[in-house]
């Protein structure tokens, strides 16, 4: 009998050791391939003359340079926006006004969001065109406003775009409820809003922030569509360029792009090398000296009203377009709207999309839940490696993988592709809340009898539902986003949203780009109206997750 | 000639076997997916080709054709002699040269097709950027570059190199060209090497150091007396031919091109363009060429794709893609030997097209376009 409960506490059971050889077999099934493929990928860039090329290339330094400024300020300016919002706003009704309108937030496609921000901000864009009747111009005034040469407005865009992303996460990290016990003691004990954030959350949450932070970095430094359309253009951004080496034809190129997608993994190295130390830092800050602040009166102004503000005007702008007719600069109003393109909207690439997407989803959440809870966690880093890398490799080793079984071109074959992607971001975003769980409540549970299994259904899962359900969301949006993946595993038949997208972009109509985006957008918000909406609803009998 | 063709054609699988073949195919058609007009018109093309003849047409919207080339590759190299994904692609140039010399193109099948005695061979269809086609790919559209400017802001457009130089310093900040290599960029600077060589003919012939030398020395001495008067002066380029539509509709930019001399037509019936926009060519003529279907070695559905190519070329499918109101691209056909009510599709008039005869200009040979790309980019590509 105590051998038994030892067992069951400890998890060496037999029943665990199946599971654990579980937990390898899907965490293979999805990443076994890759190693080959990735050696396919990289074997042009052991070659003197690739680095030779990459180091003779005039293009290289500069987009070196705007790639580092886009990246590096795209990802402080996010994470500095997403503190400034929950210091501001969390624990106030403000604080669940923003949550409800995250999930529509989050799902705007980085794409379309940069169409978006390219028509309020360009020369000929929303803003100018208000200013026009006031500044007297007739014709769009000859300013850079946008694809600067380093990279300021795409940098901009980046921490727009994932300063919701990481508000979301601190967000699940924030509703775990010792936090909010820890907040109101400390503001009980005298401690001002601002004290208690410094010195009791930060950091708390900082740490715990490290892998979506890194996750942003490394979708700065390996973003393409959102480079092409506000980034520069000459020469375009490290990640753009890269992405056209590998697409060359010629081998010599090929190889400079495989060299130079090493150097990109070298610059997220010491970017996680730096990040270690900067977390490291902000924990030995000072201690409170006991003084207590004063809580300043409530101020008006919050500095989540102009983020909402340019991100709604961002829709705005989309949904617009897809309804304009004549638009010339400087009208600021379309000279008629109609439903012509909306008409002959394609819904296939729609719904192509939902069956990826659910599909993968469907499959990724059980391999990364049997993963946590039995897999060996100290290889977690290691299954990180594909939000590292970029895209273009790996899509390519994969296709090469798929080649060789004889299984590209199919809707199975995306599907795995996607899971690539879709694995990595489902656990990056629920390993913390796994972490952070109370362990006793297991310990109770094995205690009482329950196995480790149905101790995990009935007790450790339904507790984290919320976590998971967000975590599926983010899994849902990711592969929704997949573009190079589904061009090669899918042998560029399968057309999903997201494909379209980006085909219609190399065209030039506003109208039928907006609409697509638009049905873009839709996916994901659904998903995460749904990963908002359900836990509560499935949860309304259990007093303590509501 | 009948001779030799019949023997040609008896070397090869007869056409009515072909057919029979075809049908139940699946052909998937790899071609640029940009335009919303040419996707509409494979659209009704591959209808008419699966009602017909039973052959299921699917088309792959791709945005840059140098990743088919590599997808060939990767398949050929990958073992998959004959069950590659691509069936049928639509492509020129550079992309032709790099697949034929790889031999990743079946073939010789293009003259073969029932429908070739209607081609116009007066026209540049056998040499495709300098380079003998030999059959191995089928001619299916005719381009032209023209250029596209608002007549509210620009009454009397350029019409030369040298022109083109005076109006860019008239109009500082408000002319430039999608940055090469782009398509329509590198087409650009093509049609000012034709005019400022000193010796346009060595332009037909493959490129070597001192042609290139001397050829280019002009257009490089140009440039950098255009470049500062450019756009953003040259340190930016739009992306696009078609994101240079939409600086010229909201008045950024006072010139744009295209290569179909029919889409400023519609450019304006979609409200993309305002009424008042129209095309015009350059004095000494503008560049153009010839763009092509071929079948990949390796593809799964030859018999199919080569019904579909014969449909694409046949005199109906042609008068419909040359239709203003369809695609406007015109037709690679003899129009003396089709028959009256389709001729009069293919002459259609709309406001915005290209209303005046320009002088057409043969590309040059394929090896210079990579040769113009590497020192493009090596002098401008980072400023």
């Amino acid at each position: 009998m105590v051998t038994t409960l030892r067992y069951a506490l400890t998890g060496r059971g037999r029943e665990n050791q199946y599971a654990v050889w579980l937990a390898l077999a899907g965490v293979v099934v999805v990443f076994g391939p890759l190693l080959l493929g990735l050696f396919w990928a990289f074997l042009p860039a052991f070659s003197r003359s690739a680095w030779s090329d990459l180091w003779a290339d005039p293009e290289w330094p500069l987009a070196l340079g705007s790639t580092l400024i886009s990246t590096i300020l795209g990802s402080a300016l996010a994470l500095v926006f997403a503190l400034l919002m929950a210091v501001q706003c969390y624990g106030g009704a403000a604080w669940s006004r923003l949550q409800r309108q995250l999930p529509l937030l989050l799902s705007v496609p980085h794409a379309a969001f940069a169409v978006g921000l390219l028509f309020l901000l360009a020369p000929s864009g929303w803003l100018m065109r208000l200013l026009a009747p006031f500044a007297g111009w007739v014709l769009p005034p000859a300013w850079v406003t946008v694809q600067d040469p380093w990279g300021l407005s795409l940098a901009f865009a980046l921490a727009l775009k994932e300063c919701w992303f990481l508000l979301w996460v601190l967000a699940a990290i924030l509703a775990e409820h010792t936090i909010l016990q820890q907040m109101t003691i400390a503001q009980t004990m005298g401690y001002s809003r601002l004290q208690a954030w410094r010195h009791i959350l930060l950091p708390q949450l900082l740490p715990r922030l490290a892998w979506p932070m890194l996750a942003v970095f490394a979708y700065g430094l390996s973003v393409v569509d959102m480079a092409v359309i506000l980034g520069p253009s000459n020469p375009a951004t490290m990640a753009v360029l890269i992405w056209h080496w590998l697409s060359d034809p010629h081998p010599l190129i090929q190889a400079k792009g495989s060299a130079a997608t090493l150097v990109m993994g070298g610059l997220l190295l010491s970017m996680m090398v730096l990040l270690k130390w900067g977390w490291w830092a902000c924990r030995v800050g000072p201690y409170p000296k006991g003084v207590r602040q004063q809580t300043k009166a409530k101020r008006a102004w919050h500095c989540s009203t102009p983020l909402l503000a340019i991100s709604y005007a961002v829709l705005a702008g989309l949904l617009l377009w897809s309804m304009a007719e004549a638009w010339f600069f400087p009208a600021i109003w379309p000279e008629a709207l109609s439903l012509r393109v909306w008409a002959n909207t394609d819904f296939t690439p729609f719904f192509n999309s939902l069956y990826v997407a659910s599909a993968a989803v469907l499959l990724a959440l059980p391999i990364t839940l049997i993963w946590l809870e039995w897999g060996p966690q100290r290889f977690n880093t290691w299954l990180y490696l594909p939000l590292i890398i970029p895209a273009m490799p790996l899509a390519a080793g994969q296709y090469a993988v798929l080649l060789k079984m004889g299984l590209a071109n199919s809707y199975s074959s995306v599907i795995w592709s996607h899971l690539l992607w879709v694995v990595p971001y489902i656990l990056l975003t629920l390993t913390g809340p796994y972490r952070a769980y109370d362990q006793r409540f297991m310990v109770m549970a094995q205690a009482l009898g329950k196995g480790r299994i149905k101790a995990c259904l009935t007790v450790k899962w339904p507790m984290l539902m919320r976590p998971i359900f967000a975590a599926m969301a983010i899994g849902f949006s990711v592969s929704i986003a997949q573009y190079l993946p589904t061009l090669f595993a899918g042998g560029g038949r399968i057309v999903t949203a997201t494909t379209e997208a980006v085909a219609l972009s190399a065209g030039g109509n506003r109208r039928i780009l907006a609409a697509q985006a638009l049905l873009q957008v839709m996916l994901p918000l659904g998903a995460f109206i749904l990963a908002a909406g359900l836990p509560r609803w499935l949860s309304r009998h259990r007093q303590g997750l509501k | 000639m009948l001779a030799l063709w019949l023997s040609h054609a008896n070397a090869q699988t007869p056409w009515p076997q072909l057919e029979s073949q075809a049908r139940g195919q699946t052909v998937y058609f790899n071609a640029w997916g940009g335009s919303e007009l040419s996707n509409a018109y494979i659209a009704w093309a591959a209808a008419i080709v699966q009602q017909r003849y039973g052959v299921v047409v699917r088309h792959v919207k791709i945005t840059d054709p140098a990743e088919m080339v590599k997808r060939i590759q990767t398949e050929v190299a990958a073992g998959r002699q004959d069950d590659g994904s691509i069936d049928l692609l639509w492509l020129n140039g550079e992309i032709f040269k790099q697949l034929k010399q790889a031999h990743l193109l079946f073939g010789p099948w293009a003259e073969q097709l029932p429908n070739w005695q209607y081609i116009d061979l007066t026209k540049p269809v056998r040499q495709d950027f300098s380079i003998a086609t030999e059959g191995f790919e089928a001619p299916w559209g005719f381009a032209q570059l023209t250029f596209m400017a608002n007549r509210a802001v620009t009454p009397i457009p350029p019409r030369s190199a040298a022109e083109l130089l005076q109006f860019a310093a008239l109009n500082s900040g408000r002319v430039s060209y999608p940055k090469p290599p782009e398509f329509h960029g590198l087409t650009f600077i093509k049609q000012l090497l034709l005019e400022l060589a000193p010796n346009p003919d060595v332009l037909q012939r493959p490129v070597n150091d001192a042609t290139f030398q001397a050829a280019t020395q002009p257009l490089w001495a140009y440039l950098d007396r255009l470049h500062p008067l450019l756009w953003r002066k040259g340190k930016a380029f739009p992306v696009s031919a078609a994101e240079m539509h939409r600086m010229l509709g909201d008045g950024e930019l006072k010139l744009s091109f295209s290569f179909n001399p029919n889409e400023g037509a519609y450019l304006i019936s979609s409200k993309q363009l305002p009424r008042t926009a129209y095309s015009f060519g350059f004095n000494q003529g503008t560049i153009g060429n010839v763009h092509f279907v071929a079948i990949p070695v390796n593809a799964p559905a030859k018999a199919g794709a080569q019904v579909f190519a014969n449909f694409l070329i046949s005199p109906e499918a042609q008068a419909k893609k040359a239709d203003l109101a369809v695609w406007g691209d015109s037709s690679v056909l003899d129009q003396q030997r089709i028959a009256a009510a389709l001729r009069a599709l293919m002459n259609k008039k709309a406001a915005g097209a290209l209303a005046e005869p320009v002088i057409l200009r043969a590309e040059p040979h394929a090896s210079w376009v990579h040769a113009l790309e590497v020192e493009w980019l090596r002098r401008y590509g980072t400023r």
